[in-house]
Formats: C-alpha cells, structure tokens, sequence
C-alpha cells in the first residue's frame, strides 16, 4: 500500500531523512514514531508529494508516486498535524467541506457530509464559521475532510496532539472505526501511550534514520530480557521469596507489602507454573498480572541505545 | 491534466465567490465608473467650432500636457478622435485593474503564508493548479469589470448621441489581455516572495521599473552609468507589459493592423510565459511557506 526505498531529504547540508525503506501492507494502522525533529514530518511531506525527495523512490497503492500523480492524491486523506487557522475565515464548516467535496469531485456530496458531520458530532455547529471553532472541533473537521473522498489511505499527522481526554477518546475511536471500514492508517506521532492502544505497527525514526520497523507486539518483546510478574498474596510467609528465587525460570523476585514481584525468563509463559508452585506452599494467589513493557520504554530504549551508537560513530 | 484542470477551475471558482463578496471590486468599479462618467462629461466643454480642444477645459488641458508630454501629441489627437470613451475606458478600467491585481498579489501570498495553498493540495491539486486558478480568476473578473465599464460607457454615449467608435473596441482587447499579463506578473512574484507584503513590494517595484521604462524617465546621474542604464532598459522592455500595450497603441494609432495584433499576440505570449515560469518555480519550490 505504501512503500519507500532509500527515501532520502536533504535541507542542504543537513540530511532530515535518510535512506527511508517502508513497506506498510493494506489494512494497517502505522505507527510512525519518533521525537520532534526525527524527521516525521519530512517523510510525510515527501509521501504526501508535497516536497520532492532528494533521492529514493515512493509506491503508493502499487504505483509509483511522484508530485505530478493528482489522480492518486483522490485516493489518500491528509490530516496535517494543525489545521491552519486564519484561512477562508468567512467560510462555514459545511462550505468549507464543500470546496473539497468540489475539488475531489465526491458524489452526493451534501449527504457525505452530513453523514461525517454527524459522525463526529460537528452536526450541531455545521454552519458556524469554522475559524470559530475549538483546537479539537478544528481537528474533527480536518478528519471529516480527509475522509470526503473516501480514501483508500489515511494520513494523520500528531492527531491527538493538543486535544483534551474526550477530544483524545473520540479521534482513537474513530481512526480505529476507519481502519475496520478497510483504511490503511498512517500516523506519525510522539504520543507513545496512544499509539500503543491502536497500532498494528510501528516504525521508530531517530535523526532521519528507521531504528526499528515491526509489530508491535514484537517490537516490545525484543526489548526486554525479562517480563515481571506481581502475585497478590494475603499473608505472605518471610522465607518465601527465597524460596521462589530458587525455582528455574525466576530470574529475581521480592515482596512489597504482600505483594510478590517475580521477574522470569521471557521466554514462555510461567503464571500457571508459578501459582501451582505458590498453591504447594500453601498460598492462595489472589491475583497475577504480567507487567508488559510500555511502547514508551521501547522507545526510550531504542533511542538511547541507539544515541550511544551515533556518539561512539558506530550506527549503521 | 484533467485533474489539474478540474482543481484549477475549483480554487477559480472559489476566489471569484470570495472576491464577489467582499466590497472591493464594486467599490474600484464604482470608482473607475465615476472617474469615466467625470471624463465624458468635461468632454463636452472641450469642444469648440474646430472640435476637441483641450484648453477650453482645465482638466482636459492638463490630461493633454501630460499625455503630450509623455506619449506625443499625435497620440493625444488619436485618443480623442472618436470622443471621450477611449480614453474614459482606459481610466475606467485602471483603478478595477489595479484593484484585481494587487488583491490577487495580496491572497496568493496571504493563503500561502496561512497553508491555505498547502491545504489544497493534499486533495488532486498542485502548486501549478493554483496559479491556474488564480490566473482563470483574474481573466474573468477582468472579462467581467470590462463588460460593466462597456454597458456603462455604451449607455452614456447612447445617451449624448454619439457612438463609441471602432478605435474603442480595438481598444478592448489591449486593455484586458495588458490586465492579464500584469496579472501574471503578479502570480510570478506571490510565487518568488516569500509572503504577503514582500510579494506586494516586488510586484509594485516590477511595475515601476516597467512604467518608468515605458515614460522614458529612466535616467541616473553618471554618463557610464546611463549608458548600462539604457541597455538595461532596451533588454527589460521586452518583457514588459506595458511595452506591447504601447506597441499596440501605436498600431492602433497609426492604424497598422500588423503592430496591433503583434502586440495582442505578444501580450498573450508574455502572460503565457509568465504562467509557465510560475509552474517551474512553483514546481522547483513547492507550496509551502
């Protein structure tokens, strides 16, 4: 659906992205991760056909994507990361909606827009100078225009960025509701928490260069040496973290206030062995739960290793 | 192309509907109609037994000096032959002329600064579809300012019996297609400047440059100087409007078909080619601000 190969952009002497390959299947919500100045925005922009790469190739929908092919921008949605404020501030939310319902040629486009209005709750306010409205109703509209044209690809640039928790909750639910509609969604984005609840895959870019590119799930098991596993207990007896530390797959444990923190091996899944080991030792576990590594930590941990490994002139 | 197309006819149809609703089209056309309706009325107290004579009319003397001054009396003889509307069209149209140009120069740098033009342009449009945007807006809105100034002027001449003339409507299409490639002008330097007011500042000191070139006023003190001054100015002529505006004037004046239509086609060739720079640039620089 999105492909890059050896994306690169120069400003020029300074290189914002740097040899970029991408291969985002159909279907997907991507996670384009990375902090501010990584160079998100430059991949973007360069996807977008907005700025032209330095050197590298774009594939979109199969084909090959250059700032001349107008046909294919019909078939993607673009939700930049602020909408701009002062344009056309005479025109209402539904006019506005309407020069792009034009411009994208959509069919029965008053009932599309009614229908999107409705979906994010702008229904009420449709007629309102959109310059009027709110950073998050601001961002709402800007979705509600990436999706005029019924896109086959969804760009969202920091979505979330700047809106409140409800604001937050209605953009989450409504870009996971499009990709179940069949909408490859890419975003980029430093809101880590979030893109963990709602990405398939993510990528991280440090310093215009892809650190790492996988699944989620993957991506957080390829961090860590251990996983932490908390065991509530009701009386816990003083000997018996000596004892757990002695089982073969604990790598270290401890107890806080009737709580035992067991880390184990991360390979396989030891709750059920654990709990029947607690049980012969006369425990009743009243809860297990398994600590999992946030996004977040796999970030900071992919960034920091990988900022050593420019300082020691050793990244590749 | 036919993407582009659509996208340019969308944004022109939008400008025209933003331009249309706001005051300042109808209040340089009011403007321009009042200057002209002023012209045709004083016309009639320049008449004497031996026809049109200036000094009978303070206005009209001093109109006279300066365009003799500048242009050469014959010129001025040609310009009121056929009455006053020629020249009430051309003073008609200036300030409708003046106005699309400089609010087109103003919105291409304002939208740009703003990301309006960046908006656009995650839909099936581009840079290029922009300028063909703006620049569709500027010929109909001057296609449209003309045929008001031509109803009104050809009411008034009904009115006082007398008729416009064929000088008057060869006229026409000089003064729209000199709007044009002004216009375009204008497009190429909201494209070039990085904003709004600088846009605005090189569009305006561009056609001070040509307007001075044009009255031959371009003189600077030191004789080497002067002389690189005048070379400059023989090479910049040529891609002024004004110069082929003048060319046709001259044709139009000394009734040479040939000089006429070469300088409307000239016209329509520098707009052409201005488009076309602002498309490479455009497409070179990309829309962002």
């Amino acid at each position: 659906m999105i492909q890059t190969k050896g994306l690169v952009k120069r400003y020029g002497s300074f290189t914002a992205v740097d040899g970029i390959d991408l291969n985002i299947p159909r279907g997907q919500i991507y996670g384009f991760l990375g902090p501010n100045g990584a160079g998100k925005t430059s991949t973007i922009m360069m996807l977008l056909g907005i700025t032209r790469p330095t050197a590298g190739e774009i594939r979109l929908l199969g084909e090959p994507y250059t700032p001349r092919r107008l046909d294919l921008r019909r078939r993607i949605g673009v939700v930049p990361e602020k909408h701009p404020r002062g344009v056309w501030p005479w025109m209402t939310a539904r006019e506005y909606l309407g020069l792009f319902a034009d411009l994208f040629e959509v069919p029965s486009a008053p009932q599309r827009i009614d229908m999107l209005l409705e979906k994010v709750d702008l229904a009420s306010v449709a007629n309102k100078r959109f310059c009027e409205y709110s950073r998050g109703m601001l961002q709402k509209l800007s979705i509600v225009r990436a999706l005029l044209p019924d896109p086959d690809i969804l760009f969202l640039d920091e979505p979330i960025s700047g809106l409140d928790p409800l604001g937050i909750k209605q953009v989450r639910d409504l870009i996971v509701s499009e990709n179940r509609e069949g909408r490859t969604i890419f975003i980029s984005s430093h809101q880590l928490s979030e893109m963990e609840r709602i990405c398939h895959r993510v990528a991280i870019i440090f310093r215009g260069r892809l650190m790492v590119e996988d699944t989620m799930r993957s991506l957080l098991s390829r961090i860590t040496a251990e996983r932490e596993v908390r065991v509530e207990l009701e009386a816990p007896p003083a000997d018996l973290v000596v004892r757990v530390k002695n089982l073969r797959f604990v790598r270290d444990a401890s107890e806080q206030g009737g709580t035992l923190i067991v880390k184990v091996s991360k390979e396989g899944d030891h709750r059920k062995a654990l709990s029947e080991f607690l049980i012969r030792q006369g425990q009743v576990p009243l809860s297990i739960t398994e600590k999992i590594p946030s996004l977040e930590e796999a970030f900071i941990t992919i960034t920091q290793e990988n900022i050593v490994m420019l300082m020691r002139g050793g990244a590749e | 192309m036919r993407d582009r197309i659509h996208a340019a006819a969308v944004i022109a149809r939008r400008q025209i509907q933003e331009t249309l609703l706001s005051p300042g089209l109808y209040v340089t056309l009011a403007l321009g109609l009042l200057l002209g309706a002023f012209l045709v009325r004083g016309f009639a107290a320049s008449i004497d037994s031996s026809g049109f004579n200036p000094q009978l009319n303070p206005l009209y003397d001093l109109i006279a000096r300066f365009l003799g001054g500048t242009f050469g009396g014959a010129f001025v003889g040609k310009l009121f032959s056929e009455g006053p509307y020629l020249f009430a069209l051309l003073v008609s149209f200036a300030p409708v002329f003046a106005y699309l140009a400089i609010a087109s120069v103003f919105r291409f740098g304002l939208e740009k600064t703003a990301g309006a033009v960046e908006l656009l342009t995650y839909g099936p449009a581009d840079g290029t579809a922009y300028v063909l945007g703006s620049f569709l807006k500027d010929v109909a809105l001057a296609l449209l300012a003309l045929l008001a100034i031509l109803v009104f002027l050809a009411v008034s001449a009904a009115a006082g019996n007398l008729v416009l003339g064929p000088l008057f409507f060869w006229a026409l299409p000089v003064v729209f297609l000199a709007a044009l490639a002004v216009c375009a002008y204008g497009i190429l330097c909201s494209i070039i400047a990085s904003n709004a007011s600088s846009a605005l500042a090189l569009f305006l000191g561009v056609l001070l440059l040509f307007l001075l070139i044009l009255a031959g006023s371009y003189s600077i003190a030191s004789a080497p100087v002067r002389s690189v001054s005048t070379v400059a100015a023989t090479v910049i002529q040529w891609i002024s409007p004004f110069f082929y505006t003048a060319m046709c004037f001259r044709g139009l004046q000394g009734g040479g078909a040939g000089a006429l239509l070469g300088g409307l086609g000239l016209l329509l060739a520098l707009a052409a080619a201005l488009l076309a720079a602002g498309h490479a640039v455009i497409s070179r620089k990309g829309v962002r601000a």
